[in-house]
């Protein structure tokens, strides 16, 4: 809790100003009270000084004053008179009368030899020596002399003064006591303690008399016995736990020394400024009391904004939609409050215009792949609810790179928009959507379908398609192939319906049949895709691949010099594995190429090692789309042809009409440097795709293949024959020779013989066999041309 | 002291007029401790054996007040001389004396005053104005005719000295001890022959 509250800036401001101002108020606290007691001290000594003066003079002046009154009650006549009788208790008397005129404590008669003649303390004579001549030595030359003096342990202002009559006939010694009424003048007059030491005879000092209290007082007796104490100068005396500043007057030395200790408790002096600090102290408690409630209300009033931006804050950033904040102040606070304002408008634009983006296909304006998977998940779980079926097409535009091609990314745009347009139109009154995917590859889904309803949708959207587009004054013809899946029959989620839906769309593009409703057979090499594509790396890597051959026989002489090299996978454990299921799979993630340059070593190999048992045959080797849109193949050929020392015109490379139509521009470019070579270059499957015989006309190639097709079925079908007759004628017209594949039976043979047809091949013949069959198959078939002449 | 010999005296008995044709003169000096005379000094001579004659009767004596000083500063009486104290100045005066051989008092005053003072008994009195402190007069009694007083040179001479032995006695008013008396013996030769002079070394600061 104690970690939160310091994190709280509120807090932390008043926190921060508090310690500030605590601290300020401290070091200026510690350093007044330095100050003042430093200046206590000095002043203490200072006022000490001036009472010493202060002191000298008051007891100047009351010296003064009693000696003048002193020598008036000795001037006195009748005093004199009283003196002059000689008798003692006159005189006595006469003594105690003028001392209380004066208000003497005690008075004294002395005579020329200082001996006591008279004292109003003892009323018989005893003839005393005076004990202070010095006092009379002083009268006798300045007419009186006085000082404080102790007698009995008393202290006295003791004033001496002579008796004339008019000669000097005897001292009158007059005392006044030192009492607490002079010490009370005293200590007013100067606002400090007075204290009177006197020195016993051969003792030591004691407190005669004191402003102080009694064991206070007493404290004094230490200092001045031990050290002495120092006169005319400041000391400082400690009396108890207080501090004084004192000084020490001597007033009278010798036996009977008397001196007075000054003294100003250092506290006392420093009492008054204490005072104004202690008021000084209390101000600064309130001001900071004040300065921390108004911090707080400053920390405040800059936190609570600042927690209401942090909340509106927040809860944009979890996607709720706050109201706009209504703080109407002038402050940086508002300004900020304005900009969250204009910022929450601009993410809701922001986020509109990204979510239309990510939802939406930008040239068609359709729904896209994301978009659409929404769709389907709701829609499989409405129909999951419902128990009703929906279906999803999803279609693949042929032929579109090659519009794309030849006509420009304007025309394949356009002809995208169109697409889209005629889809949208067709399935605009049904519950559907249609969305494009991507590239050229729509989807469609349709809701409460069967595979029925789906199918003739996706007849109607078909036909719809194929009517001729009219793109920028030109005419395109467009098809498409269409896959369908239906929930739940076929998955029931959107990943399988999806999946199943590309791999019934690519099932219809290869047997070109526009649209196909899934079926598990589609599917048998899609859930060992990746399995199946590591094996064949493995399989190419460790030459677990095999050549097969398929031999050709020259119609005209009956001879076998020309076979087809077809690659064959019998693999460990699946056993033998159908080109059909590896080869279009190789073909679309491009290992085709790897296996394209196995077999065709292979085949060189094999070439020269037959040619060198003097075995002659020329070898057809399958060259894919993708091996073609690379520039590397010439390359290869002439590298390998030349390792194994085999001539180009053993080998013949066979390409399909449809990998030429993929980018024709980089396939003839290829097949002119295969040809440059003297390769020999041949056309499978001729008749299948929409090659322009103006292409035909351009490749450079040596024979044409007739599609099996057309072959199979030429003894039963008029049109096929017209075809494979018509190639025929075609080819040789064009200097080319014809090959005509799936020669199964002795009719076919017979009629390809008729029509001029070059070479046959197909099981007739022979299926494709091993390199070591085939050779075991062509002395067979040697043998048999021997025995049976054509 | 400006007016130093203006003691007068009054004329000697008969009888020592007569003794005069044997008498001698005694000159005696006075000077303090470092030497220097001292005027003012009272030197007095005292028969060894028998006694002086007593006084004349009526003998008189004058000490004025004038400017607020007494004069003469000080004066040498034989026992029971009355003593007359005329005011010349235009203020009062009040004398007294607190001096045990002769106390008394006369009142404010002006001019001279009623009655003499008789000084009776031998000893040192100290004269003094009551409202003037300043004042002060000195007078010797003393119980032979034979004295004198010092000039400023410190001189005296002590005159009709009969033949015979004398104690001199010297005094004077500065000296520390002011009842000191400083005593020589004098043998006065028969005849008119001065008796040899004396010195006397008073304890006196001043002169």
């Amino acid at each position: 809790m104690p970690n939160l509250r310091i994190r709280s800036l509120r807090t932390r401001i008043a926190l921060t100003f508090t310690a500030l101002l605590l601290v300020v108020q401290l070091l200026g606290y510690f350093a007044a009270r330095e100050t003042i007691t430093h200046a206590a001290r000095l002043n203490t000594d200072t006022q000490l000084q001036q009472a010493e003066k202060v002191f000298n003079q008051i007891v100047q002046s009351h010296r003064d004053q009693l000696s003048q009154a002193a020598a008036v009650v000795a001037a006195d006549f009748g005093f004199r008179e009283a003196v002059a009788t000689r008798n003692q208790g006159t005189i006595v008397s006469a003594l105690r009368n003028s001392g209380d005129r004066i208000k003497a404590d005690l008075v004294m008669l002395l005579d020329l030899d200082t001996r006591t003649v008279a004292d109003t303390r003892i009323s018989e004579e005893n003839g005393a020596l005076f004990p202070y001549p010095d006092l009379i030595a002083q009268a006798r030359r300045t007419g009186s002399a006085s000082n404080i003096i102790q007698l009995d342990g008393r202290l006295y202002e003791l004033v001496v003064v002579p008796v004339k009559a008019p000669v000097t006939i005897g001292w009158v010694a007059m005392g006044f006591e030192i009492d607490s009424r002079f010490i009370s003048l005293l200590t007013s007059t100067m606002s400090l303690d007075v204290s009177f030491l006197g020195k016993a005879v051969g003792g030591g000092w004691a407190v005669l008399a004191s402003s102080l209290p009694q064991g206070s007082a007493a404290a004094l007796i230490g200092p001045a016995s031990q050290d002495g104490l120092v006169y005319g100068q400041a000391i400082r005396l400690s009396v108890g736990e207080a501090e004084y500043g004192a000084r020490a007057v001597m007033l009278h030395s010798g036996d009977n020394a008397v001196q007075a200790i000054l003294q100003r408790s250092v506290a006392d002096a420093a009492a008054p400024f204490l005072r104004i600090q202690a008021a000084l102290l209390v101000l600064s408690l309130i001001g900071l009391v004040v300065s921390v409630v108004v911090s707080l209300l400053i920390a405040r009033g800059v936190t609570r904004p600042v927690a209401l931006l942090t909340g509106f804050a927040r809860s944009i950033g979890e996607g709720s939609n706050p109201p706009p904040l209504a703080m109407t102040r002038e402050d940086e606070i508002g300004a900020l409050a304005h900009t969250f304002n204009d910022m929450r408008v601009a993410l809701d634009e922001r986020e509109r215009r990204i979510s239309g983006l990510a939802y939406q296909d930008g040239l068609t304006g359709l729904p896209n792949r994301a978009l659409f998977r929404d769709r389907l998940d709701q829609a499989i779980a409405t129909t999951a609810a419902s128990g009703a079926s929906l279906a999803v097409m999803v279609m693949d535009l042929d032929r579109f790179k090659y519009v794309n091609d030849t006509l420009g990314h304007t025309i394949g745009d356009q002809l995208l928009v169109e697409v889209g347009q005629r889809l949208h139109a067709a399935l605009g009154q049904q519950p559907a959507t249609v969305a494009r995917l991507g590239g050229d590859e729509f989807a469609v889904l349709l809701m409460n379908g069967d595979e029925g309803e789906a199918l003739a949708s996706a007849r109607h959207l078909l036909a719809l398609l194929e009517r001729p587009m009219l793109l920028d004054g030109q005419v395109v013809d467009v098809g498409a192939s269409v896959g369908i899946v239906c929930c739940p029959l076929h998955g029931d989620d959107a990943d399988t319906l999806m999946r199943r839906a590309d791999i019934a769309m690519y099932a219809a593009k290869r047997s070109g049949s526009g649209c196909l409703l899934y079926d598990t057979r589609h599917d048998t090499q899609t859930p060992e895709r990746l399995s199946l594509m590591g094996e064949l790396r493995h399989a190419v890597e460790h030459d677990d691949l095999t050549v097969y051959y398929q031999p050709k026989m020259d119609l005209a002489t009956g001879q076998v010099n020309h076979v087809e090299a077809l690659v064959r996978w019998d693999h460990a454990t699946r056993g033998f594995v159908a080109p059909d299921r590896f080869i279009p799979f190789a073909e679309q993630t491009g290992y085709i190429k790897a296996i394209t340059r196995w077999v065709a070593r292979r085949v060189i190999a094999q070439t020269a090692e037959w040619r060198s048992r003097g075995i002659e045959l020329q070898c057809s080797i399958n060259v894919s789309a993708r091996d073609l849109l690379g520039t590397e193949l010439p390359d290869f050929f002439a590298a390998t042809l030349k390792e194994f020392g085999v001539g180009p015109s053993s080998i013949c490379v066979e390409i399909t009409e449809s990998a030429v139509m993929e980018d024709p521009a980089h396939a003839l470019s290829t097949l002119e440097k295969l040809h440059g070579m003297g390769l020999r270059l041949s056309i499978d499957d001729f008749g299948t795709g929409y090659s322009s015989l103006a292409y035909l006309k351009r490749m450079p190639v040596d024979e044409i293949k007739i599609d099996k097709s057309f072959v199979m079925s030429m003894t039963q079908e008029r049109d096929d024959e017209v075809i494979v007759r018509s190639t025929i004628d075609l080819g040789h017209n064009m200097g080319l020779k014809v090959v005509a594949e799936g020669v199964e039976n002795d009719a076919i043979l017979e009629r390809l013989r008729e029509s001029g047809c070059d070479m046959a091949q197909g099981y007739l013949l022979s299926r494709p066999l091993p390199a070591a069959k085939l050779e075991e198959w062509l002395l067979a078939w040697r043998a048999k041309a021997a025995d049976t002449p054509a | 002291m400006k007016n130093q010999v203006s003691l007068r005296l009054a004329m000697f008995a008969a009888g020592l007029c007569t003794a005069a044709a044997h008498a001698a003169s005694l000159p005696v000096q006075a000077v303090n401790p470092r030497g220097q005379p001292l005027a003012n000094a009272v030197v007095y001579a005292v028969p060894v054996n028998g006694k002086a004659p007593a006084v004349e009767s009526g003998k008189k004596a004058i000490i004025d007040q004038i400017d607020r000083e007494f004069v003469p500063l000080v004066s040498v009486i034989q026992t029971g001389t009355a003593v007359s104290f005329p005011n010349k100045d235009d203020v009062e005066h009040a004398v007294y004396s607190f001096s045990p051989p002769k106390r008394f008092e006369i009142k404010l005053y002006s001019g001279v005053p009623a009655r003499p003072v008789v000084f009776d008994k031998p000893g040192m009195v100290t004269l003094g104005c009551n409202i003037h402190d300043s004042m002060v007069a000195y007078v010797m009694i003393v119980d032979t005719p034979w004295f004198a007083k010092t000039d400023k040179s410190g001189r005296a001479t002590i005159e009709n000295l009969p033949a015979g032995s004398y104690r001199i006695v010297a005094w004077h008013p500065q000296q520390r001890d002011p009842n000191a008396l400083t005593t020589q013996t004098a043998d006065v030769p028969p005849g008119n022959a001065n008796a040899a002079a004396l010195k006397f070394s008073l304890p006196a600061e001043t002169n």
